[in-house]
């Protein structure tokens, strides 16, 4: 007679494999070095991103496996179809529109001026006038920065791209930059650390953040997507998850903003509009 | 507090480094194969092998491995959809190949040419002569120079994270991003494991040296 323990072992493994059979598993794309949105902590993928995301597939029965690549691998491993969907936080914006299709958005972030506590800089000293500010390469921030600052005459700033943010501070903190700029999120997260560093300034973008697909969306998730965040949002276990990684975050109305420029966004949104 | 944490995430630094050793054992495997089929092909093949098996060594010498790196993942990935783990060892396995046919080339050619000649001499084919005289002698002098590319793909496997293979260095980099800092004191814990696993790959390819080593020739040293 076999042990009942492998009875039940052999069944879960019958169940576990026709399940997986009945579905696709679809790779989600993550940067894990990003958080309170997706990081990894003892080998296991955490973050509102990663939470929100397994919610969400729990929600619309969709079978999602988590894949960590540097961020600047991103967009382009989803553009080619190496993953199926991108878990971030991640920033609407008009170039990335053009290569992804967003899910409704269901975040609105701004920017901080980040300087060393110790230094007593204030947001004019750092932002003008022969300073030198971090960002990190291809972020946001960086391009803000670069088209409002940079670019202008007269003002004179020297601007640095770091891989990751964390990279960028520390390198603030050993006085090789003034400061650095990055979305309130991760700012609160280095202050919530106790990293010495200090908010002299808010940049208001009211950036919306969403989930992305390939353009076209040619395994229609974005239906799924979208119906995942509306209901977790309404039975309120967005706002848990939100609050477990950033206690003081306040929770946005989802949809957040939806950018004209944004083709997933034109009527009927598939799981939104209906 | 850091040091708690550190303890706490070594058996995920510990399987990164597994990842990053399986990572060298199958790139060095595949280096050593065709290395020395290259090797082969350089020293003894017809003009024809002789040219693109150095214009392969060429081209593969003279790329930066971060870019054989993206170029496989994504390049090879325009046709066939190939995963994080295979596209490293892809791409690392053939730059080794280029440098291990180099390490065979030079010992193949270290055996005096003489030597084929005589076994030509006594009856046997050109391939008994290289299988039978000159390779015999020629590997055994491989560990030493071996060493070299052993310690060298040891480190290029930290490049492979850029296309979401996680191994030692990116696991590294998540302690650093989930405890937003301490990067000197993770990345020294990291190089410490590096350094441990180069130095016994090194022992044990002296060990290897030793014992292959003919007794009275090619001493290493004289103790």
């Amino acid at each position: 007679m076999l042990p009942r323990y492998l009875i039940a072992a052999v069944t879960a493994g019958l169940v576990s494999t026709s399940v997986a059979q009945a579905q696709d598993t679809y790779v989600a794309g993550v940067e894990a070095s990003f958080p309170p949105w997706a990081y990894v902590e003892e080998g296991e993928f955490k973050g509102i991103a990663i939470d929100a995301m397994r919610a969400i597939a729990e929600d619309q029965g969709l079978d999602v496996e988590f894949r960590d690549m540097p961020w600047p691998s991103l967009v382009p491993a989803l553009a080619q179809g190496r993953i199926d969907l991108l878990v971030t936080g991640l920033n609407v914006t008009p170039e990335r529109a053009e290569v992804l299709d967003f899910s409704i958005p269901w975040w609105e972030n701004d920017d901080e001026i980040l300087v060393a506590s110790d230094s007593g800089k204030n947001m004019i000293d750092v932002l003008c006038c022969g300073a030198t500010i971090g960002a990190q390469g291809g972020a946001t921030q960086y391009q803000w920065l670069e088209e409002n600052l940079v670019n202008r005459d007269g003002v004179d700033v020297t601007l640095r791209g770091y891989e990751d943010y964390v990279v960028a501070i520390e390198d603030m903190l050993t006085g090789r930059t003034d400061a650095v700029v990055t979305s309130t999120d991760t700012a609160e997260e280095f202050i919530s650390n106790g990293r010495p560093v200090t908010i002299v300034g808010t940049i208001q973008q009211n950036q919306p953040q969403a989930l992305a697909v390939q353009k076209g969306d040619p395994n229609e998730l974005l239906a799924s997507l979208n119906r995942g965040i509306l209901n977790i949002y309404a039975s309120g276990q967005w706002e848990e998850i939100v609050h477990e990684y950033s206690p003081q975050a306040s929770i946005r109305a989802i949809p957040t903003a939806m950018p004209g420029y944004v083709d997933s966004y034109q009527e009927p949104i598939p799981g939104y509009s209906e | 507090m850091i040091v708690e944490i550190i303890i706490n995430h070594i058996p995920y630094l510990l399987d990164g480094l597994w990842v990053a050793i399986q990572l060298l054992v199958c790139l060095l495997a595949i280096g050593f194969v065709f290395g020395l089929l290259l090797a082969l092909a350089e020293v003894y093949g017809h003009w024809t092998l002789r040219a693109s098996g150095m214009a392969f060594e060429r081209v593969f010498r003279g790329i930066p491995e971060l870019v054989l790196i993206l170029m496989c993942f994504y390049g090879v990935g325009n046709w066939y959809p190939i995963e994080p783990f295979p596209a490293a060892v892809l791409a690392l396995g053939l730059r080794s190949t280029a440098y291990q046919s180099q390490i065979f080339r030079g010992v193949i050619q270290a055996v005096p040419k003489g030597q084929i000649a005589a076994a030509r001499a006594i009856g046997m084919s050109g391939v008994q002569a290289v299988r039978y005289v000159v390779l015999p002698q020629a590997l055994r002098q491989v560990p030493g120079p071996w060493s070299n590319e052993f310690s060298s793909e040891l480190k290029a496997t930290s490049l492979a994270y850029v296309i979401g293979v996680v191994e030692l260095t990116r696991q590294g980099r998540y302690i650093i991003s989930s405890t937003q800092g301490n990067i000197l004191i993770v990345f020294a814990v990291v190089a410490l494991m590096y350094f441990v696993v180069n130095w016994l790959g090194n022992r044990v390819l002296y060990r290897a040296e030793r014992a292959l080593e003919i007794p009275g020739l090619e001493r290493r040293e004289s103790d």
